[in-house]
């Protein structure tokens, strides 16, 4: 696509870099097909392309953003679909960012719109504070009719009550020799909601010979600010970071940084670029983004250590979109849950997300609920006992929508290889336990689980991976 | 004619939201990937059912104005969502009308609407535990079953032929009157050979709706492949340009006894791996060259390819069954010295031929897709002659072919899709739809192309929208007479897509 910046609007590196990506954009359009706010609405500018070229509008003519572009930014999922399907790798993820980074900068939102950005950039990236929001919510629910709208969606989508909280800062040893060290991140909202998602990865990683390190300095990985378009805070976020890892890295070595929140993880994995401007930290965070890792990047199906028996369970696996679109992680998390015995299926239109998106779901709730109800169907669609996610956000947003229970990745391989059985299954009437021989019966055998693919094949069936014994 | 008055009353009938004529839409449905231009249409609508597209169809009749349909909307290389000419009010079918409609596991078929995408029948039949499996292209996975076939595109395994795979259709003609065709055409409600069922009493019309513009094509039948438990790919890399003619001997009798049952692709080097990296040469002659032998070959190199890599697949209840086919197919291939074998699981490695294996596999996939980044600014035309399975007349067809993208700068990427007796040769001609002289080169090479197959006997299999009148004005008068006659009993005012694959 050809682009009309001056050179003096070309000296900003900013604008440099969204006219690089621009001028990448020739207008195929296969991104339309596989956005999920085009899809919804047919409206070219709720398509990435129609997003593009009002982005380019915005930042050729400069100035202040008119409503219009910045509402059609603002439904944008971040979702990354575009980018898996562009032909040409138009980098859509980082035009947006710094689409967002503009606006934020040179448009004025509504009050009550400022309001309610700055409640939930500030609520969701610091646990404690989460705990007083959600207490507070939680005395708001009776007389949430009297709420102004905004409001009133958040207070909805306040859990009802937290787990009691749990801190995983220090060193946590590996079991038996130690195989790596690695540095978890533990998150901001994650800690709160759902800490037993980094015990289960604790528990997880160093009964397979990893020590855990959590350094009590990191802590949110600026997502959700970066995301809503706060750079400066995102910033400050890598940044404390990057410097307690690189400190241990210095000191005892990592192998790895590992995140269990794949949201987190792309942001996580893009630290070099997010800090490229900051003299002192570029390296370093060159050093910590070359070593990040999800956490089923790290383990491979045959080291897990598996007791005699499985319980086959059907297992839904949801691909978030930080770890599809963005990770480009499909196939490893179903290739451990499968050679943990698990029965893994695939869910239809996997390519789609579920509206959670970091604060969208907070944002922008009603496109957020079409979403999340259409991914709950095509969830329950498969008939499985459970559906798992490598993301706490599509948990979150998923379990509005369905009773099954929602898992993360690491709570079912924690418990497969030995750890408790997760709170989420404690209703579920399982499946007999079935020696593990059986459960890794010859291709297509009739119920068996299919083979797990080579992690990440392109694609799950290409080396085998139906149950068609029945008709071959 | 009218337009504002049929838009008047197409919103009275469909709902106001469902007529679209916003500027931003009327841009991108005219956008397409040719030298020629964009042909902005003058709106789009989305009609939710066959009765609704019936009855704008009559509307269409009684404002004299031109509809042109669309399924899924990915006919890259061949038009995009462009219509022949500018102005006409597109039918985009598969907003509204996307329903899989029916699928029979007992009788292996699918009855699909316009909207169904290769990607959403293949999930659905994953999800209902992957004992069947739908042919896909290597071509985009939102594109879809009806589109496809009616404009006669194709898979790579055994049920690769989409249209001919295809049984039993629903068409709204020209007139506004819904026929069934095949099976379906009796006068009953309980249409048990429909979808599986293609000859019974009477003409067999729905050959008329393949490349035409005599009806919209509402339901499809469409047969589903047992999926075999496990798929097991073979590649040979061969290094010389000319060794096309060893491979299409060799390829030819695996075929004929039907020994191997997928097709064979046949890719060149620039065909593999310009779906991989952009070309590295483009920017020193600023695309006013085809890139050099040498790099081609340093490209071969680093990417572990041939000039020609063959590849093809077996389907077996395991992996290691398949191990006595796969020796005697090395053995085949092998016997002169020349090929170098790659197995499955080095093939996987390498995106280009993991995208073949998909292929072969009904799993659509993205990969192909980086074709269009070979060259910068967008421009994509498919040039489809093909050629008997003799290895000679091939390698002519390919020094020809080579030497016109040569003569205009273009670099020359093809894959022979190769059949027992016939290989479709799938020509690529990437170009920057920015340069108004690399358009121009493009258009040149293309029609320089055609002529020169033409002159040896050889027609296209698809035309893209910008040469579809250049190839009908090559046929034969007494059957364009013949086309253009039936155009006038189905569609007497030529309401639908007039121009469409030449005829009027
Ligand atoms: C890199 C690349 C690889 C490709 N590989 C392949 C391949 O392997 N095999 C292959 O076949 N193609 C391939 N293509 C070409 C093309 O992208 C596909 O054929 C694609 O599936 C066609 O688009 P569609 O299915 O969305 O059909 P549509 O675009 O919806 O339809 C195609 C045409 O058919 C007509 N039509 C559509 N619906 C109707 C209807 N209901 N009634 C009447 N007429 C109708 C219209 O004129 C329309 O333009 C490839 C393209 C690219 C760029
Ligand atoms: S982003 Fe990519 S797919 Fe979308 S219009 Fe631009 S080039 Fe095409
Ligand atoms: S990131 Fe997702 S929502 Fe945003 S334009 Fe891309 S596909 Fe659409």
């Amino acid at each position: 696509m050809k682009t009309a910046f001056t050179a003096a609007q070309l000296a900003e590196p900013e604008i440099a870099a969204a006219d690089g990506i621009l001028r990448t954009c020739v207008h195929y359009g296969f991104c339309t097909a596989v956005c999920p706010t085009y899809v919804l609405t047919r409206d070219e500018n709720e398509a990435p392309r129609g997003r593009i070229d009002l982005i380019r509008a915005m930042l050729e003519r400069g100035g202040r953003p008119d409503a219009k572009t910045v509402g059609h930014i603002d439904s944008c999922l971040s979702c990354n679909a575009c980018m898996t399907t562009c032909a040409v790798d138009v980098d859509y993820l980082h035009l947006a960012d710094i689409a967002r980074a503009y606006i934020e900068e040179n448009y004025r939102r509504p009050l009550s719109d400022q309001f309610v950005r700055r409640l939930v950039s500030r609520t969701v990236t610091d646990p404690a504070r989460f705990a007083r929001m959600t207490a507070l919510a939680r005395l708001a629910r009776p007389v949430r009719a009297l709420l102004p709208g905004r409001l009133r969606t958040l207070v909805d989508l306040a859990p009802a009550g937290l787990p009691p909280r749990r801190d995983f800062a220090g060193v946590h040893p590996a079991e038996g020799a130690r195989r790596m060290r690695v540095a978890l991140l533990q998150g901001c909202v994650q800690q709160a909601l759902a800490p037993e998602i980094n015990a289960a990865t604790v528990r997880l990683l160093t009964r397979h010979g990893i020590e855990v390190v959590v350094p009590p300095e990191a802590g949110c990985c600026g997502a959700f600010t970066l995301h809503m378009g706060k750079a400066d805070m995102a910033r400050a976020a890598a940044a404390r970071n990057v410097d307690a890892w690189h400190a241990e890295l210095d000191v005892g070595g990592l192998d790895a940084v590992i995140v269990n929140a794949s949201g987190c993880g792309t942001v996580v994995k893009d630290y070099a670029r997010l800090l490229a401007e900051d003299p002192a930290r570029r390296e370093k965070a060159a050093a910590v983004a070359a070593i990040a890792r999800d956490v089923t990047e790290l383990l491979a199906p045959d080291d897990l250590k598996l007791p005699e028996t499985a319980v086959p369970l059907t297992v839904a696996y949801h691909d978030a979109c930080s770890l599809q679109h963005a990770q480009k992680i499909r196939g490893r998390p179903r290739a451990l849950l499968r050679a943990a015995g698990f029965a893994v299926r695939d869910v239809p239109e996997g390519h789609f997300c579920c509206g959670s998106a970091g604060a969208y779901n907070m944002l922008q709730p009603e496109m957020a609920e079409a979403l999340g109800r259409r991914k709950a169907t095509h969830i329950e669609s498969t008939g499985a006992a459970a559906a798992a996610a490598g993301n706490l956000g599509c948990l979150a947003q998923l379990g509005r929508f369905t009773g099954l229970p929602m898992l993360h990745t690491v709570e079912l391989l924690d418990w497969a290889t030995g750890g408790p059985r997760p709170d989420a299954l404690r209703d579920v009437a399982l499946p007999e336990p079935v020696a593990r021989k059986q459960t890794v019966a010859p291709t297509g055998a009739p119920g068996a689980p299919p083979p797990a693919p080579p992690p990440d094949a392109p694609s799950d069936a290409s080396s085998g991976g139906s149950t068609g014994a029945a008709i071959w | 004619m009218s337009m504002d008055a049929f838009l008047n009353d197409a919103a009275g009938g469909l709902g106001a939201e469902h007529v679209n004529t916003a500027d931003e839409t009327l841009v991108r449905y005219g956008e397409n990937t040719m030298p020629g231009g964009d042909r902005r249409p003058a709106a789009v609508l989305y009609p939710g059912s066959t009765e609704e597209v019936a009855a704008l169809v009559r509307l269409a009749n009684l404002h004299r104005v031109a509809l042109f349909p669309t399924s899924t909307g990915n006919n890259m290389g061949l038009g995009t969502r462009s219509a022949p000419a500018a102005g006409m009010a597109v039918l985009d079918l598969g907003r509204r009308m996307n329903r899989i409609l029916e699928i029979d596991e007992k009788m292996g078929f699918a009855a699909v609407e316009p909207g169904v995408s290769f990607q959403m029948l293949a999930d659905e039949l994953k999800r209902r535990g992957g004992q069947w499996m739908n042919s896909t292209t290597s071509g985009p996975p939102q594109g879809g079953m009806i589109g496809n076939a009616l404009d006669k595109g194709a898979g790579y395994g055994p049920y690769f032929d989409h249209f001919g795979f295809s049984c039993g259709m629903e068409v709204v003609l020209g007139t506004g009157d819904v026929i069934r065709t095949g099976d379906g055409s009796i006068e009953a409600d309980n249409l048990v050979n429909w979808h599986v069922s293609k000859y019974s009493f009477g003409p067999i019309l729905d050959g008329l709706f393949a490349q035409s513009n005599y009806g919209i094509v509402t339901r499809l039948g469409v047969w589903l492949l047992p999926r075999p438990p496990a798929i097991r790919s073979f590649h040979f890399a061969f290094p010389d340009d000319s060794d096309l003619e060893e491979i299409v001997e060799l390829c030819r009798p695996m075929k004929m006894s039907n020994f191997v049952p997928t097709l064979f692709r046949v890719a060149n080097d620039l065909y593999l791996i310009g779906s991989e990296v952009p070309s590295p040469a483009y920017a020193a002659s600023g695309g006013r060259k085809s890139i050099s032998d040498d790099a081609r070959k340093a490209l071969q190199r680093e990417h572990g390819l041939g000039a020609w890599t063959v590849s093809g697949a077996f389907y077996g209840p395991s992996m290691e069954a398949m191990e006595p086919q796969v020796q005697r197919v090395v053995g085949h291939f092998c016997a002169s010295g020349k090929a170098t074998y790659i197995p499955h699981e080095e093939a996987m490695e390498k995106p280009a031929l993991a995208c073949a294996v998909a292929s072969f596999s009904g799993e659509p996939t993205n990969t192909e897709l980086g074709l269009l980044k070979w060259r910068p600014g967008g421009g994509n035309a498919w040039f489809t002659p093909g050629t008997p399975m003799d290895g000679r007349t091939a390698n002519e067809f390919q020094k020809l072919g080579r030497a016109i993208y040569e003569a205009n700068g273009l670099d020359y990427q093809v894959m022979n899709v190769a059949g027992p007796r016939f290989a479709r040769g799938l020509h690529v001609i990437s170009f920057n739809r920015e340069d108004p002289d690399e358009c121009a080169r493009a258009d040149a090479a293309y029609r320089a192309l055609a002529d020169a197959f033409y002159a040896r006997g050889v027609a296209v299999g698809r035309a893209p929208v910008d040469w579809q009148d250049f190839h009908m004005d090559k046929l034969m008068p007494s059957f364009r007479d013949a086309c253009a006659a039936i155009k006038r009993a189905l569609d007497p005012n030529g309401v639908i897509a007039p121009g469409r694959y030449g005829i009027y």
